[in-house]
């Protein structure tokens, strides 16, 4: 059985999230709704925003619709009901509106092309879901935000299918590099459940940096970014200080003035790995001095998709792109979209 | 005062003054047809008691529903809540061709009167009058539903014709056929030359790859995309998939034409049901407010007002809605007022924050809710039909006109009496107190005069103790602070917070109303207060010396 069989035994949502706008996202998810079929899948199909339009919005670049198999569980806002190639029975008339009208969930009759929009807030995304899963899909895939700094909450899915390619550096070392580094901080350990989570968890509700000593005794500093106040958190930091919990960005400046010592003494928390903005070659060297991270929630990377041509014009060679990013990414499903 | 059918009873100052707006939109309604109903109900006049009567018996009978069918009433809520207001698409499917999702929005309408019918007609609720109970519409909603499952979703289903199952037959019959030449031609490919194409009858290669200048040669494919490092190829159609492919176009276009038709008989079927589809929305609308006034009755234990000939407001025990929902808020209780009123003048004297405004209001709100078909939030109460309703208070707005205050009250009050006519209920809040007392009192007492021999029912509170001491004036006066234990209450005002201040004394104020009469001592609680709200002792002992 197939990549999407799979999936569908592990997950109910997964979102396809580019790791740049052109990594192939739609390209990725045209691959996977034809594995659906092949592995005789019922899918769902939503997107965060509206997707599938035949032009690209911001680049102009060629954007396909959707083709779907009849039995598809689709959202569809009623303005582009009637424009879609596809028979599209009406389930439910959502409350949710999109600038394209009020969103639909509808059943493909028949067969065709349909251009596809979800809720615009991503928080809505998961309601969605809920109810087309009642509508009996099996797995619902989710066209994702633009790019991997943009998921509001990645509470959204199950797991990520993490889109990537060309299109991100004219090195393909450098492609690879970077989608390493995010597989790699995605899979940061979650902390552990215990005293210290529990009290992160009830305390966190104002967004404050806190920290949290060995005894459990709960220091907020009055700040809501950590960005640019590494050196008052150091002020803050003592002996018996054991998590920092930062609820914001994470980032050079919220570490650069931290004593080394004191760095390795405690054990920064984080929202999500989507809070971490350091590139590959910081994120080694803190690490290396003893830089420890958790998240509350980590976010689960299902597959890899690699797309070799970048519409500035040019191409990796395919198998050398699939093969480099195996190596450095081992266990991890690398698919080539483009084949 | 116009008459006729723009006939006002009140005003919207009055009505937003007095809480009629806000009776109306405390009542939870939850179709729009209810809520547009209930936007433009009139009230009932003198003359039209027994219409009255019989809306007032409308809503006893749903109040009686709701206390024993709690369970149905959520139903029937539940049903209310998906409902939307069609009727636009309802009444130009009589020229139009409706739209996909049009037609589903009416099958949903459809859908929702069928389950609430079946709700009314059942014999355990026979409680509910037979005006609200909705005509059948199963002949509609068979034309809409050709599968007679009833869910609510909607498609142009293969059912509306033989000709959009054969044409859809046909066009899937195509589609299978050209993937199978393909599939057939993909397997010659494989045969042939060793190369595999996709599921998608394509194959990306490599320029530098040994099979690149094979592929390139074979005759089948075509180049469909290509840079500097790789090209794709597809399958090229041949004459057999181009003839199924033509035939499918033109499908397509016949698929259409019969979607079309097929939209526009709906669309007629609809508009000839466009009557009773009318009439079911008007009656659902109209259970929506009976339910929404019934429930608001039971929750904010309202009664059914006595409605008599004469032109009075008796209340026993009456709440003002507005203020008693803010007490309850901060855990409060309100305390109930008793008044009555006849044609005349009657004033409200007493203490400062004993509540006389609050009162006054009261008086409006039970004699306004009454005429609009509401019960009224009293104990008991009866109330005498009047042919106008007006109230002068004091608000921001004039002075967001630019009006002093003084200014914007004669203006008010001309207008108040320009308009007033038999049978009318004036309620005046403290009149001319912006400006010097000696004329403010000398107005005051003249209106009096003139009210006096007027077949109105006016309320007037005031703090000009004379006003009231014209014959025939009935002087209702707030207890106030007079039973009060001062010791107990200043030292609890001692130490207490100076924001909580306010609260105590309005813990200790008896808000209740009586007739006073004699004429005595009107009780002169203003400076102790002041005192009590932490206003200097240099200042109360100044003002004492001036009182002497």
């Amino acid at each position: 059985m197939g990549l999407l069989y799979e999936l569908q035994e592990k997950y109910k949502t997964v979102s396809i999230v580019g790791m740049a706008k052109n990594a192939g996202k739609t390209t990725a998810l045209n691959y996977l709704i034809e594995e659906a079929m092949d592995d005789g899948v019922r899918l769902g199909i939503t997107s965060t925003g509206r997707d599938g339009e035949t032009q690209d919005l911001v680049t102009g670049t060629e954007k396909p619709q959707i083709y779907l198999e009849q039995d598809t569980i689709v959202t569809v806002p009623a303005q582009l009901y009637d424009l879609a190639d596809a028979g599209l029975e009406i389930l439910k008339k959502t409350k949710y509106s999109t600038p394209m009208g009020t969103l639909l969930i509808c059943r493909v009759a028949d067969s065709g092309y349909v251009q596809i929009a979800g809720p615009p807030a991503a928080m809505d995304t998961k309601k969605v879901c809920a109810e087309m899963l009642g509508y009996g899909c099996e797995l619902i895939l989710i066209d994702g935000a633009i790019d991997r700094k943009s998921i509001a909450s990645p509470e959204t899915s199950d797991a990520i299918i993490l889109s990537t390619g060309a299109v991100l550096s004219r090195s393909m070392r450098k492609v690879v590099d970077e989608t390493a580094h995010i597989v790699n901080l995605y899979s940061i350990p979650e902390m552990e459940a215990g005293e210290a989570r529990t009290l992160i968890e009830e305390n966190n509700c104002d967004d404050r940096i806190m920290l949290i000593d060995k005894e459990g005794e709960i220091t907020k500093l009055n700040l809501t970014t950590g960005l640019g106040s590494s050196r008052f958190i150091d002020d803050e930091i003592d002996e018996s200080t054991a998590y920092v919990y930062i609820p914001g960005a994470f980032t050079n400046s919220v570490i650069i003035d931290i004593d080394s010592k004191k760095l390795k003494q405690v054990t920064f928390i984080l929202k999500n790995p989507t809070k971490i903005f350091l590139n590959a070659m910081d994120w080694a060297r803190f690490r290396k001095k003893g830089l420890k991270v958790n998240v509350l929630k980590n976010i689960e990377i299902a597959a890899i998709t690699v797309n070799p041509w970048s519409p500035a014009g040019y191409t990796f060679d395919r198998e050398a792109l699939s093969q480099a990013m195996k190596e450095a990414i081992p266990g991890m499903p690398v698919i080539d979209v483009r084949v | 005062m116009r008459m006729g059918a723009n006939r006002r009873l009140a005003n919207i100052k009055t009505r937003r003054e007095i809480g009629l707006d806000y009776v109306v939109q405390s009542i939870d309604l939850n179709t729009p047809f209810g809520k547009k109903q209930l936007k433009e109900s009139k009230p009932f006049f003198p003359g039209e008691e027994e219409a009255l009567a019989a809306e007032l018996d409308k809503v006893e009978a749903m109040m009686d529903f709701v206390r024993q069918s709690g369970k149905l009433t959520e139903q029937i809520q539940e049903i209310f809540m998906e409902v939307k207001d069609v009727s636009y698409s309802i009444n130009r499917a009589a020229s139009q061709s409706l739209s996909v999702v049009e037609i589903y929005e009416i099958k949903s309408l459809l859908l929702a009167m069928r389950r609430l019918r079946h709700i009314t007609v059942r014999e355990d609720t026979s409680l509910i009058p037979q005006e609200y109970v909705l005509e059948d519409t199963t002949d509609i909603l068979d034309i809409l539903d050709p599968r007679r499952d009833r869910i609510n979703t909607f498609y142009i289903y293969d059912e509306f014709s033989e000709r959009i199952h054969e044409l859809r037959g046909n066009k899937r019959q195509y589609e299978i056929s050209i993937r199978k030449e393909q599939k057939n031609r993909r397997e010659e490919i494989k045969q042939q030359y060793g190369i595999l194409l996709t599921p998608k009858f394509d194959i990306s290669v490599s320029k530098n790859s040994a099979d690149f200048e094979k592929i390139k040669a074979i005759e089948d494919l075509e180049l469909a995309d290509q840079d500097y490092m790789s090209a794709t190829f597809q399958l090229k159609a041949n004459e057999i998939v181009y003839e199924y492919m033509k035939k499918m176009d033109e499908l397509n276009v016949e698929l259409e034409e019969e979607e079309e038709r097929i939209r526009r008989e709906l669309s007629l079927a609809i508009s000839q049901h466009a009557q009773v589809l009318n009439s079911n929305c008007d009656k659902m609308g109209a259970l929506d407010v009976a339910l929404g006034k019934a429930m608001f009755a039971v929750g904010h234990r309202c009664v059914r007002p006595e409605i008599v000939p004469e032109h009075i407001v008796e209340i026993e025990d009456g709440r003002n809605l507005q203020v008693e929902d803010i007490l309850k808020e901060k855990g409060k209780e309100y305390c109930p007022v008793s008044i009555s009123l006849a044609d005349g003048v009657t004033c409200i004297t007493g203490a400062n924050m004993g509540g006389k405004t609050i009162s006054l209001k009261l008086s409006g709100q039970v004699a306004i809710l009454a005429q609009y078909g509401f019960f009224v939030p009293a104990r008991k109460a009866k109330v005498g039909l009047s042919n106008y309703i007006q109230i002068l208070i004091g608000d921001s707005q004039s002075v967001e006109r630019g009006l002093s205050s003084f200014g914007s009250e004669m203006e008010e009050l001309k207008i108040m009496l320009d308009n007033s006519v038999e049978r009318t209920l004036l309620l005046i809040d403290e009149i001319a107190s912006g400006t010097n007392p000696v004329e403010g009192l000398a107005l005051s007492k003249s209106l009096v005069d003139y009210l006096l021999q007027r077949p109105y029912i006016s309320l007037i509170t005031t703090h000009f103790e004379t006003v009231t001491e014209k014959d025939g004036v009935i002087n209702m006066q707030v207890r106030g602070l007079a039973d009060v234990n001062f010791t107990l209450l200043n030292r609890e005002i001692q130490y207490a917070k100076p924001s909580e201040r306010i609260n105590i004394i309005s813990k200790y104020m008896d808000y209740r109303l009586y007739r006073v009469e004699k004429q005595g001592q009107v009780p002169k609680d203003a400076l102790n207060i002041a005192k009590m709200l932490g206003i200097s002792s240099e200042i109360i002992e100044g003002a004492q010396k001036y009182i002497k």
